[in-house]
């Protein structure tokens, strides 16, 4: 890296290349994580296009995915209410009408926390479970397996998983706003004394009809985010057991990177 | 017929340099090599499961790599591969797993009783007890169990073509018995072309009608049984005989 380098005269000047280095890497993996995904999506396209893929199946990942995350969903949406709730109400000791809190509490659930607490938890709950899944099935041989006896693996496990995660997030961030507003609407009550009728009376002074819209779209992006990413890093493990761990926290931060991303892709592009 | 021509694949270093090799229709052919030389990649580019990066391999003439999608479909209906470690669906139990060997199309034809009556019948053929462990799951059976629930899932499709991946390795002598009496029996009667990578030289040079040697990404041998123990080439020597193997060890670079 210094002059006396035979290779120096078409080296870039030290701070240049310590800066560019590391963008062209990142670069290179981005390109090709996305062309590694462009053609994973290829493929499931195909292979609905084709009715190669199992309804009963669909049918199953929606139970896996959506009816067994409910109670932790609830659970979760309820602590978020709990907590807008309180803070807000920490926050509205002006001349600010108390039923205001209505509005706070129903738009930044169903506006934000609703679909993005519920995307977090499934990637831990579902997308974790898919990659090191499909992980496993990779080291030891078993997607190998699936194709040598004739079978597609992308059409058996990669592309019903993706339909169910479009079909069961939405419904989930659905439950999520409604335990949440509920759960905050009772906080009001309890810690401000803010009546039931006056919180939705606040919540609908500024609710717009396109807001529960955006939130459930929110859910179906979040819901094909998470299994795309899951399959896609579950199928390019390698390396045994510990290969499978170490995919798993990598596809964990993917996922939730990419949902905080194309979450603040939303306000600009649809509100 | 079996057909590799040129076929090359590099991981991190190069594995196979350029592999030529043709195995003709109904034959028994086995390959040997060092541990890690590559015999594993080379069975698994047969069917695709591996892409190599120059080269190509045809079965019956037909294309591997560059015949389309259909095609591809079609050879992996008529070849059955065992694998090295089985590689039994775990969520899946024996019986799903040998039903998961026959065909999608061949599946719809049939009546689940018929499904059945050839799931038993691959089992008793590898020497297992059907009754006993048809319900079991994968985690539930032992090593060389599962190695011959994964040989019943290969060849309960009676397929053309077998791709044996050391399906001995790891049995008992009983067992291992069984194993070959099943792949001379499915050659002989069936006309089943096999290809048999093991590391039971003794067994592979008494069965098969050739044999080969993969050293260092090539083939460095391949003949029949009798010229390969004739060979005056130290690696197959040491290969055919224990004393040459333990001359060898400091000598060539066998990893
Ligand atoms: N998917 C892979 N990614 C990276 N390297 C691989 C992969 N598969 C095989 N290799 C490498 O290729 C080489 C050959 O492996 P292979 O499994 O074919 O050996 P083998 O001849 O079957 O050995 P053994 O007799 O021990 O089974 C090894 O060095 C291995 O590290
Ligand atoms: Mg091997």
């Amino acid at each position: 890296m210094n002059g006396n380098n035979p290779s120096a005269n078409t080296a870039m000047p030290v701070p240049l290349q310590a800066v560019l280095a590391p963008v062209g890497r990142v670069a290179h993996t981005v390109a090709v994580h996305a062309g590694e995904i462009a053609i994973l999506l290829w493929k499931v396209g195909r292979a609905y296009t084709e009715f190669r893929v199992s309804v009963r199946e669909i049918a199953r990942q929606v139970y896996i995915i959506g009816v067994q995350s409910i109670p932790i969903v609830i659970v979760t949406a309820g602590l978020a209410g709990i907590v807008t709730s309180q803070q807000g109400g920490y926050q509205f000791t002006g001349s600010i009408p108390l039923y205001v809190m209505g509005s706070v509490v129903t738009q930044s659930i169903v506006l934000e926390m609703g679909p993005v607490l519920t995307a977090i938890v499934l990637v831990g709950r579902v997308g974790a479970r898919i990659t090191a899944e499909l992980g496993t099935m990779k080291v030891s041989e078993q997607i190998d397996a699936l194709y040598s006896v004739g079978r597609d693996p992308i059409e058996m496990l990669a592309a019903p998983r993706i339909l169910a995660g479009i079909i069961a997030l939405p419904l989930l961030v659905g439950i999520a706003n409604l335990f949440g507003i509920l759960a905050g609407m009772y906080t009001a009550e309890l810690t401000m004394g803010l009546g039931q009728e006056s919180f939705f009376y606040g919540a609908r002074l500024f609710w717009h009809s396109w807001d529960l819209l955006y939130s459930l779209l929110k859910g179906v992006a979040f819901g094909f985010v998470i299994p795309t990413i899951a399959i896609h890093m579950g199928l390019r493990t390698g390396g045994g057991a510990a290969g499978v761990g170490l995919q798993t926290t990598q596809s964990v931060m993917f996922m939730t990177l990419t949902i905080l991303i194309v979450d603040a892709m939303f306000p600009p592009l649809f509100l | 017929m079996i057909e590799y021509k040129g076929v090359y694949k590099a991981f991190d270093e190069p594995v196979l340099s350029g592999v030529d090799l043709r195995v003709e229709s109904g034959e028994m052919f086995a390959l040997f090599g060092p541990s890690g030389t590559g015999k594993s990649v080379l069975l698994k580019t047969t069917l695709a499961l591996i892409v190599p990066d120059r080269g190509d391999v045809c079965i019956d003439n037909q294309s591997v790599h560059f015949g389309g999608r259909g095609t591809l479909a079609r050879i992996r209906e008529k070849v059955g591969y065992v694998f090295q470690y089985a590689a039994l669906f775990d969520s899946l139990n024996v019986f799903e797993n040998i039903r998961m060997g026959l065909p999608e199309a061949t599946l719809k034809r049939m009546t689940e009783k018929e499904v059945a009556h050839k799931a038993w019948e691959a089992l008793e053929l590898v020497n297992l007890e059907p009754r006993m462990i048809l319900s079991k799951l994968p985690a539930e059976l032992s090593g060389g169990m599962k190695k011959r629930v994964g040989i019943a899932r290969a060849i309960v499709g009676r397929p053309e073509i077998l791709l044996w991946d050391e399906p001995t390795t790891g049995l008992d002598p009983v067992n291992t018995a069984a194993v070959e009496r099943l792949i001379t029996q499915l050659s002989e009667e069936l006309q089943v072309t096999s290809l048999l990578v093991t590391h039971d030289v003794e067994g592979g040079l008494e069965m098969c009608d050739r044999v080969a040697m993969l050293e260092g990404g090539r083939l460095r041998f391949c003949g029949t049984p009798e010229e390969f123990k004739n060979s005056d080439d130290p690696v197959v020597q040491a290969f055919e005989n224990r004393a040459a193997a333990y001359a060898a060890i400091d000598v060539l670079d066998v990893r």
